[in-house]
């Protein structure tokens, strides 16, 4: 990142520290408030992220919603890594140059091997996907 | 990564237009419009820290690829992706090539329902179905 922009808060950290994550970012893990359910990540739309109608690509946003996701089942389970099973996602509405896309993601069940999740993405009062997927969490030997 | 050679013979480049394509590109095609076939060579940009292909990477290349196939479908009509479901069967490695002949399930008038296998090695590793809509069509 070349400087800190003043929209993603103070105690956000970046979870984008290398391959794939790395390449599409930066993306931040928002900082958590006491009591809420929902965790939060947010990144800002840059040039590569475009596509050439002028929005953000799709490819970005299942990539930003997958990241997200995989992070919470993650922190939740306390495994060193889940993996994608399946994603379901609606394009609901556009995101665009500049935005702040906040993700916001909530554990529907979790399993012994498996977690189910639900997510939003968000550019200010504007929905811009909704999605719902399943993780396989690796049981710890 | 333009002048990056196809992985396999008898590929030629695919058109990529959008900056977000670009950057994780390039990818490979051959066939007539309406039976592409799809290639595209994992290097160390798409993969994770554990070295798996990225779920992102591939979820990007199967909206590049059953877009440009619903591009074929229908004359070139500008569309939007209303949905996207995808299954991940197995991991794929940095240096598989990684292919895909997009299907098409159905098509109105309003809506063009796509999907494909996405394949390393002849194995299915992903699935992809997609809902698109044409753009001012009711």
């Amino acid at each position: 990142m070349v400087e800190h922009d003043p929209r993603i808060p103070e105690g956000a950290v970046n979870v984008s520290v290398g391959g794939f994550n790395r390449f599409v970012g930066p993306l931040f893990r928002l900082p958590e408030t006491p009591g809420d359910e929902i965790r939060r990540f947010a990144f800002i739309v840059t040039d590569k992220h475009m596509n050439s109608a002028g929005t953000v690509h799709g490819g970005m946003l299942m990539t930003f919603v997958d990241i997200s996701m995989s992070q919470t089942a993650r922190a939740v389970s306390g495994a060193k890594s889940c993996s994608t099973v399946s994603l379901n996602c609606d394009f609901v509405g556009p995101g665009r140059l500049g935005d702040v896309i906040e993700a916001r993601v909530k554990v529907t069940r979790r399993a012994r091997t498996m977690m189910f999740m639900s997510a939003e993405l968000v550019s200010g009062d504007h929905t811009l996907l909704v999605a719902t997927g399943l993780w396989k969490v690796p049981v710890e030997s | 990564m333009t002048d990056t050679p196809s992985p396999l013979p008898g590929y030629v480049p695919t058109k990529l237009v959008d900056p977000f394509e670009i950057f994780v590109g390039p990818v490979f095609e051959t066939g007539a419009p309406g039976s592409r076939h799809f290639i595209f060579r994992v290097d160390e940009r798409h993969v994770n820290m554990r070295g798996v292909l990225h779920g992102g990477m591939l979820m990007t290349y199967a909206d590049l690829t059953l877009g440009a196939a619903v591009w074929d479908a229908t004359d070139y009509a500008p569309s939007v992706t209303l949905n996207m479901h995808t299954q991940f069967l197995k991991p794929a490695h940095a240096g598989d090539i990684v292919e895909v002949t997009p299907q098409l399930t159905r098509k109105t008038r309003a809506l063009v329902f796509m999907r494909g296998d996405f394949t390393v090695a002849g194995r299915t590793i992903f699935t992809a179905e997609s809902i698109w809509k044409l753009l001012g069509r009711d």
